[in-house]
This record gives structure tokens, sequence and C-alpha cells, in this order.
């Protein structure tokens, strides 16, 4: 049912489409539900088998089946693209792919209009990579003068539009993208009065490696998917992270005014810093000012940005996300495997204490036992169990040298003189009989011990809640954010504090079963599945509600459906939330398609036939 | 504490937690820890464990950020803003709550002071060696048989051609094609004369055969003939001219070299130069002399090669068409496949028309047609067509080529991600 003529005639790159497995289903009307059509956007990640994402992009499009998604993926690499997709719910509509790994060309060569376009967006886009400082983008009113910024903001908007439309006019971007001009551009922008310091640096392999990585992430420009029956006939953009994934949604918000949701569980600009430590520092300063600016301005476009813990949420704040437009939606964790061990706190050991993760030195083992040897001398008949398996090489070693030093501290133990001994720590691994599955781990001990110096989000800490187990665990990362007060937090690499606060709940099992209690509760309250999927399906419904409908609704019989859009559309001015009808419509991208409401010829754009034909074929 | 959290695990782990972090960094159960990883911070967290002892308050009290700023002064000297600390102490476990023990709001503004106050008096650049880019270092002794492969097959060809007479040479002829083709498409996919772009072997084998075939025809339909096919040998009813071919396929090696000497010489002035228009300034005399160090190579080969054949050496069409066909698959292999394709196109519609003409003029009323071609015969042989052919392209080719080789965006690497 997709196989329409192409609208343009001009040759794009190659993205290919299919149509769902299965039957279509007929759509399902709920009283006071929506249904909402969502152009979901991922790179390198849903619906490829190796994708990272992979597994909250697939509860997501299985949990809200009253929804319909499209897919829009760019794949990574080849191997990525060779392993195939992982199946696909039949709310899945269509799936459209675009590799960016490797070096498309569309065979179009630039006019000398088209180039002067072109030099003048490149010039422009460069111009706002060199100036002020990388990674600080409209974020600090305070440091930079408030018109100053802004003006680099819309610089950098304008040459990624400007880009953008000539690559729908002309095509042919990915050639100029890598051609000599664009070097020029870049070179001349560095070597410019105002650059900054590292960028003025950048000598040719950098002018060339920048440009090639521009090329590559600006990718998305090229794409045909801003046409009025693709990603114009979305509801809404949902990007599964930020940065080039999001790049598809900016414009379609640009072309096609469809409204924006950016979900980030990891800043794209900070993990920029942290994979290229090696490259020159005008690679470094200029990539980073791309990242910066083009998280800027997608958190400026965003109509809600849901980042996925306070960690990330800062991040985004100090790329210039608006506080209002911020929701954190903490990822979703399946809790039915801990479900029996949470029901029955009474079946783990009170003398037991249990650390369940990855061996690796970020964990500090080492101090955990030396912390366990306190909680000895306390507590005589106490266990250690460390349950799990080491990361690489160097896990390998550090579980080596943790295993030593367990030897040395606690000697063998025996019952009497005619039993074998044993060691008050084992080290295990989860598969074996003895413990089938992380769930057993954790159910085994009364308490569970978190001794980690460098941690992100501690999932292994909230499967511990999930398990209704009480907690120590050392304050990192978003520790505290997860526990909230279910737990007992202590500083990291002081083990004697570790030791007194493990002490203080293996003597007190009353505590011990009100703090478990309690972050289980937590636990299922905030970090389930069920909770992540609730929050995105008010958030698409929020969404929605705050934007006009932009074509005619149709019942299941293709007949436009009456009253379908409230009388309130056609008035203009602020029918709903004022502010953000200004942050999420204003601003320049709206100059060229205007916001729905102020069509004269009422809501209905003249995409209209396109959305009646599909209405019927459905 | 162990030896284990020393600063020599600290890059590798703050590698492997970029990746780590990368998109969602956690998908439910399946992935441990977002932002596992990592080398172990050396001891912000530590001053505070130990704030009892006397030193440590004393340090902390004149000046709590000195002691993070040496501890990671790497890092802060490396960083090109302040974000980029920021990051790199989050991922060594700085948190909040630790910048507010070194009397700052967050980790950004800590940061913040920690890039301010790093000296940064280092102007130039310290490493303009630090990326040599080795070139393709692939198994060198495969590449240099390769590319004498098609010479050699070529040689025993046409030895073979010498010694065998009648049907037994048209069936070495026919093995002694196939073979060189066969040498020639391996060698050309891979080493510095490969491409990655469709290419233009119609042109190629068109061109090589009107040099192998084309002016033995030539001369004898001007006398009339031809009175039977070719039969392999250079004073036959249709002669063959060998030599150019033979030099040619021989001068595959010294083109492979030619083209790597440009491509090697090209990278390392990439790194060297300042500029755009200092790198094409430098690299024009590379092309340059790569380009006439392969033009002596192959007058070498074809004065060699007329000798010990016994032929004419074919100085004038040899030398332009080895020079077109070199112009060409370099602009290839540097990516501009547009320009190369035109002119064999071209060049091989020239060498065509030249003889379509000549057979059109025995039509009855068209000895018109003829003229322009016997002029030029009767000026400069039968050798000014191919000459005048490939000599025009080549040129056209040069000139383009000092344009397009000459700029730095030829010489980018493009990778693909596996």
């Amino acid at each position: 049912m997709d196989n329409r003529p192409s609208h343009h005639l001009l040759v794009r790159i190659r993205s290919s489409r299919c149509e769902p497995p299965g039957q279509r289903r007929l759509p399902k009307r709920e009283i006071g539900g929506a249904r909402v059509r969502i152009g979901l956007l991922t790179e390198g990640g849903y619906p490829y088998v190796s994708g990272e994402a992979g597994l909250w992009c697939d509860r997501l499009v299985r949990g809200l089946e009253q929804h319909e998604f499209d897919l829009y993926a760019l794949s990574r690499s080849e191997s990525e693209e060779t392993e195939g997709w992982v199946p696909l719910p039949p709310q899945v509509g269509r799936v459209r792919t675009a590799p960016l790994w490797e070096s498309v060309d569309d065979h179009i060569v630039h006019g000398r209009r088209a180039r002067r376009r072109f030099a003048e967006c490149y010039g422009e886009l460069a111009t706002a990579l060199c100036t002020a400082g990388p990674g600080n983008p409209s974020a600090e009113p305070e440091r930079e003068p408030e018109g100053q910024s802004a003006l680099e903001a819309d610089r950098f908007a304008s040459a990624l539009y400007g880009l953008a439309e000539l690559a729908r006019d002309e095509g042919g971007l990915p050639a100029a993208l890598r051609s000599e001009t664009a070097v020029r551009a870049l070179e001349r922008a560095c070597r410019a009065p105002g650059a900054h310091r590292s960028a003025r640096e950048a000598r040719v392999p950098d002018l060339l490696t920048v440009t090639a990585r521009l090329e590559r992430a600006l990718r998305p420009l090229s794409l045909d998917w801003y046409e009025d029956d693709d990603l114009g006939s979305v509801d809404l953009c949902h990007a599964a992270s930020g940065g080039t994934a999001a790049l598809p949604g900016l414009l379609a918000r640009y072309f096609c005014d469809v409204p924006l949701l950016v979900t980030e569980y990891g800043v794209r600009l900070r993990t920029h810093y942290l994979t290229e430590p090696d490259s020159s520092p005008a690679i470094r300063s200029l990539l980073a000012a791309f990242h910066g600016r083009l998280a800027a301005e997608t958190y400026r476009r965003a109509a809600v940005i849901t980042p996925g813990n306070t960690h990330a949420r800062r991040w985004q704040e100090r790329c210039g996300a608006d506080r209002a437009k911020l929701r954190t939606v903490h990822p979703g964790m399946d809790a039915a495997p801990f479900a029996e061990a949470g029901e029955s706190p009474e079946y783990a050991d009170p003398q037991t204490l249990v650390w369940v993760g990855r061996v690796e030195p970020a964990k500090d083992l080492v101090s955990l036992l030396h912390a366990f040897a306190e909680i000895r001398r306390a507590e005589p008949g106490s266990r250690l169990r460390i349950v799990g398996a080491p990361s690489g090489p160097e896990g390998a070693a550090y579980l080596i040298h943790c295993k030593a030093l367990a030897a040395q501290l606690f000697p063998d133990e025996a019952d009497g003189p005619h039993a074998v001994g044993r060691n008050p720590v084992s080290f295990e691994e989860t598969g074996g009989p003895e413990l089938p599955s992380r769930a057993d781990a954790y159910a085994s001990g009364a308490l569970v011990v978190l001794s980690s110096v460098v941690e992100g989000f501690p999932a292994g800490l909230v499967e511990a809640m999930f398990c209704g187990r009480a907690t120590v665990s050392t304050d990192v990362g978003a520790v505290v954010e997860a526990i909230g007060g279910t737990g007992l937090v202590v500083p990291p690499r002081n083990p004697r504090a570790l030791a007194e606060a493990c002490v203080a709940l293996l003597r007190d099992p009353e505590r011990r079963a009100r703090l478990g209690a309690a972050a289980r509760a937590r636990a299922l309250e905030l970090f389930t599945v069920e909770q992540n999927i609730t929050a995105f399906h008010g958030i698409y419904l929020e969404i929605l509600s705050r934007t006009p409908a932009r074509r005619v609704l149709l019942d299941d019989t293709g007949e436009p459906l009456p009253f379908g859009v409230p009388a309130e559309a056609h008035v203009p001015g602020r029918w709903s939330d004022p502010t953000a009808r200004v942050a999420s419509r204003g601003g320049p991208g709206t100059a060229r398609s205007g916001p729905g409401w102020a069509v004269e010829a009422g809501p209905t754009r003249p995409k209209t036939s396109v959305a009646a034909s599909e209405g019927a074929a459905r | 504490m162990s030896g284990l959290d020393g600063k020599g695990t600290g890059r590798e782990g703050r590698d492997r937690e970029g990746i780590g972090l990368d998109g969602t960094g956690l998908e439910g159960t399946g992935r441990e820890d977002a932002g596992r990883a990592v080398g172990v911070a050396v001891g912000e967290a530590r001053d505070a464990g130990k704030s009892s002892s006397a030193s440590a308050v004393r340090r902390a009290a004149a000046d709590p950020v000195k002691g993070l700023l040496h501890r990671h002064r790497d890092l802060c000297e490396r960083a090109v803003d302040p974000l980029e600390i920021a990051a790199g102490l989050e991922a060594h476990g700085v948190t909040d709550r630790t910048a507010a023990r070194f009397r700052h709001r967050d980790v950004f503004s800590l940061a913040e002071e920690m890039y301010a106050r790093v000296p940064r008096d280092r102007d130039t650049p310290a490493s303009p060696e630090d990326a040599p880019t080795p070139g393709p270092r692939g198994p060198r002794t495969a590449g240099v048989v390769l590319a004498l492969l098609p010479g050699a097959l070529c040689a025993a060809a046409v030895i073979g051609l010498r010694l065998t007479e009648g049907r037994p040479r048209l069936i070495a002829a026919v093995v002694a094609i196939l073979a060189v083709t066969l040498a020639l498409g391996a060698a050309l996919r891979r080493g510095p004369l490969s491409a990655a772009t469709r290419t233009t072997s119609t042109w190629t084998c068109w061109l090589v055969g009107y040099a192998l075939l084309g002016d033995g025809l030539l001369r004898t339909a001007l006398s009339g003939g031809p009175d039977g096919l070719p039969d392999g040998s250079a004073d036959g009813p249709w002669p063959v001219t060998v030599a150019p071919v033979l030099a040619l396929a021989l001068s595959y090696a010294p083109a492979a070299g030619c083209a790597h000497l440009f491509a090697a010489g090209a990278r390392r002035k990439l790194t060297s130069s300042r500029g755009l228009a200092d790198f094409s300034a430098s690299v024009r005399p590379l092309l340059l002399g790569a380009f006439v160090l392969y033009m002596g190579a192959l007058a070498g080969l074809l004065a060699v090669t007329g000798a010990v054949l016994g032929e004419p050496a074919g100085h004038p069409q040899g030398l332009g068409l080895g020079a077109l066909l070199l112009l060409a698959r370099l602009l290839i292999v540097h990516g501009h496949a547009h320009a190369p394709m035109l002119v064999l196109t071209a060049a091989a519609a020239a060498e065509a028309a030249a003889l379509a003409t000549l057979f059109a003029g025995r039509l009855p009323g068209c000895g018109f047609l003829a003229a322009p071609v016997e002029a030029l015969v009767a000026a400069c042989g039968p050798a000014g067509v191919p000459t005048a052919a490939c000599g025009v392209g080549a040129l056209t080719l040069l000139i383009h080529a000092c344009r397009r080789l000459t700029r730095a965006s030829a010489h980018a690497s493009t990778e693909r991600t596996r």
C-alpha cells in the first residue's frame, strides 16, 4: 500500500522501506483515547538486532499497541544491517531505514546557483561552529550576552535548515558536503578572526576529518523522509536519542510542522567528549561545537524532552534545554522475574550479604572486602556472596586479585573439627544449579551491598529493590536518585562507613524488612516497564493536545469524522498552554508553513487528499 | 587500596565508558550498569574520607581544587572547553556532591574553574607528528607480484604467439587475452590503483584493442584492404602491433609505483601543510613528477619492447595512450570519475569514427568522408589517429587532474564502518 510513485524526480539516497508483518489491524477506539501515529526515530538501535536501545524501544512499541508506530531507523554499520531486525509487532506500520556508514552518492552535480547556495549555508554553519566556545551553546546567560548566544544559535539553525532545503530542492548534498568547497569554507571559518583558539590550530587533516564527520552527521538532511506521506503524515516524532537521530525530527518539524519528542538516556555531547580523547584539539573542539549546537537546536524545537535520569537532565539543562519542557522518565525494567523474591522476604538468610554485578575495578570489591572484614569482627557469623562474571581481561585480573585478597583476609572456617571448612566469602556466577538467575542471587541474602566508585544508572540496585531487599550503597552516579530514602547510602571508598551501615542493618531485622518493603514499593512505582510506557503515553497525548490538528480525522470506513477537531482549534490565539505554543511553534521554522490555525482555509492543510487516500487504504 | 586503581587503567576505562554510555545505556536487565567503567578516580573522594588527617585538612583549607587539578592535569590540559573536563571528571566518579566539597555548586562550575586555572601557554600544537597516518601497509610482496603479473603474462603471450602457428596460435591468442584481462582485473582490485567506484573497462579495452589492431587496419584500409583476419604477426594481411601493448602491460608496475608515490607523498604533505592553498601548491609538483616518472618508464619500455620484438616502437601513440589511462585511473581512484569517463569515451569514439569514415568513404559518392583521415595519415602516418585522440584526451585530463587532484578533499580517506 505504500507503493505510490514518488512525487519528485530527484534521486535521493537509497532508503529501504517495508510493510508491516502480517495483517494490518483495525484501529481500536477507546473512550477518551486518541490514536496517535508516532514516527519513532532511531540511530543504530531499534529495530536492528544488535541495536543499543533495542529493548527499550521494543517494550515501548509493544506496550502502546493502541497507537501506531512508523520506524525511521539510521543504521550505524554494515554488520548491524546484515544482522537483521527484531520481529516487529503489528502496530509498526512502516519501517524506513538509511545507512550512515557507507559513503553515498546520488550523482547529482550542483549547478552554479546551487553551489553558491551551498557555499553560503556551509560557510554559515562553519562560522557557527568556529566562533565562540564549543559546548557553551546558549546555556549561559550570565557568561555570554544573551543576544550573542541567540544569534549564534540562529546562525546554526538557519544554516542547517538552509542545507536541508538545498538537499530537498536540488539533491546532491552528500557530494557537496565532501567537496573542496566545504573544506575551504571550514578553513576560512577556522582562520577568521574570532574563531575559537583550538579551531584556529586546525590543520589540513583535521579539516578533512571534520568535513567527513559532518557529512556523516548531516546525512539525514539528504533523506527523502520529509514528504507529506512520510514523516509529514505522523502526528509526532519521537527521537529515541539525541544527536543525529533527532535530526530527522527537527527537519520534520521544520518542513511539515510535526511536533518532536526527544528521549535521551545518555547525552550525545557527553558521549562525544568521552569517546574522542585521542583526536586532535581542533577535531574535538569543532565536533563538540557541532554536537552542542545541534543539541541546543533540538532542545529549542522539541515540544517535550524526556531525560532518563537526573544526570542526563543536568546535561540537557546545561546544553540549553528549557526546564519547562523537561520530564524525567525513568527507564523501565521488567519486574516479573523478581516478583517471587520480592514477595517472600522471609527466605533470605539473615546473616548473608550479597553483591551482584559485573566484576571490574570500578566496582571497588577491594573496599567491599575490607568492609566485610570489619563486619566479621562485629558479626562473626556473617557471610558474603559475590555474584557476577568478570567483564573483559581487566575484570578477570581484578577478580583473581579479589579472590586472593579474600583468601588472605578470611581463612576457611568449619563448624567443627570433623567438618569440611569453607570461606565466608564466596565468588559465584549465575546460571549454575545453585543460582539459576539474578533474582535467586538477590533472594539468597538479607542485605544487598553496592560498593562502586563509578556508576551510571544502577540497574543492579533497582533489581535489588524489586526483590524487596534492604540495600547499602555508595553515593555515586544516580544511586541516590534511584534509592531515594529506601536504603542506606555511604560515601564511596569508605569501608568503615560501609561496614557500620551493614552491621546496623544486620542487627536490626525489622528495619531491614521495613526498608526492603519500601524499596520494593518505590521500585514498582518508578522503575517498571509499565510506568515507562504510561509516562510516554501521557506525554504523547499531552503533545497532541497542544498541537492543532493538521488534517481531517477519518473513521474506520474512511469517512471524515465530524468534530474530530475541536472547535477551539480554529480560534486564533492561545487556546491551550500558551508557553508551549510559543516555545514549540515560534522561531524561524514556522515562517514557511505557519501554524495550522493560521491557515485561512481552516485546519485542513493541503495534505488532506494524502491523508484520505491513506485512510482508505488502511 | 591496591595498585589497581592507578592511573594506568584510567585511559582505557574512559574509552570503554564512552561506549557503554552511548545510546540509552541501559535497557532493563540487559545492561548491568549504564556507566560501567572506568579507571578509578585516584582519590578526590578519599580526601574527604580522610578529612581527619591534618595534612588533608591543611591542603583542603588552602586550595581544595589544586590537588584535583594536579591529579587531572592531563585531562585539563587536553580539554578544549569546560564541558570536556566536566565529562572527564564525571567519568572519574566526581559527582555534584563531590563538587560541593570543593565549594562548587556542581561539577560544571568546578570544571569551569579547573579549565580557567590550567595554564595554556602552548599556542602551537605540541604534537605535529602525533598522527603520522601510516599508509595502507598490506603484504607488500603480494602487491608487487600482482603489479608485475599483467606484464609477465603479456610477455608470455607474445612469446606464445611468436612460437605457434595456425590454429594453436588462435587458441594461444584467446588464452592470452583472457589471462591478461584477468590478471589486470586482479591487480586493479587492490593496491594504489584500486577504485571503489564503477570503472571504465569497456572504453579502456577498446583503446588497447585499437593500439593492437587499429594501426594495421588503418594502413591496410588505406591501401584497399584488409584482405584477411589478423593472424597475430606484424607482416600478415592485417598487421598486429604488439610492442606498444606489451609495453603498456609491462608499465602497470611503474604506474602502480607512481600512483603509490603520489598518494603517499600527498598524505605526507597533508599532515605537514598548514593550509589548503599551501597543500595545493606543494602537491602540484608531486603530481607532475609522478606523471613524468611514469612517462619516462613507459618510454623506456616502449623502446625496449620495440627493439626486442623488432617492431617500430610506436612512441607517440603508446605514450599518449599510457598517459591517458594513467591519468584517468588516478582521477577515478581519487573520486573524480565523471571527467575520465567522458574523455575516455570521446577518445574511443574518435578512433572508431576515424575507422568508420575511412570505410564509409568507399561507398559511392561518399569519398569526401575519408578525406580528413587520409590527410591526417598522409601527414603523420597511421599513428597520427590514436596519437591525436589519446594525446588530446591526456592533455585534457592532465589539466583537469592538476586542478582536481591538488585539492585536499581528493585525498580524504573514505572509510566504511564494518
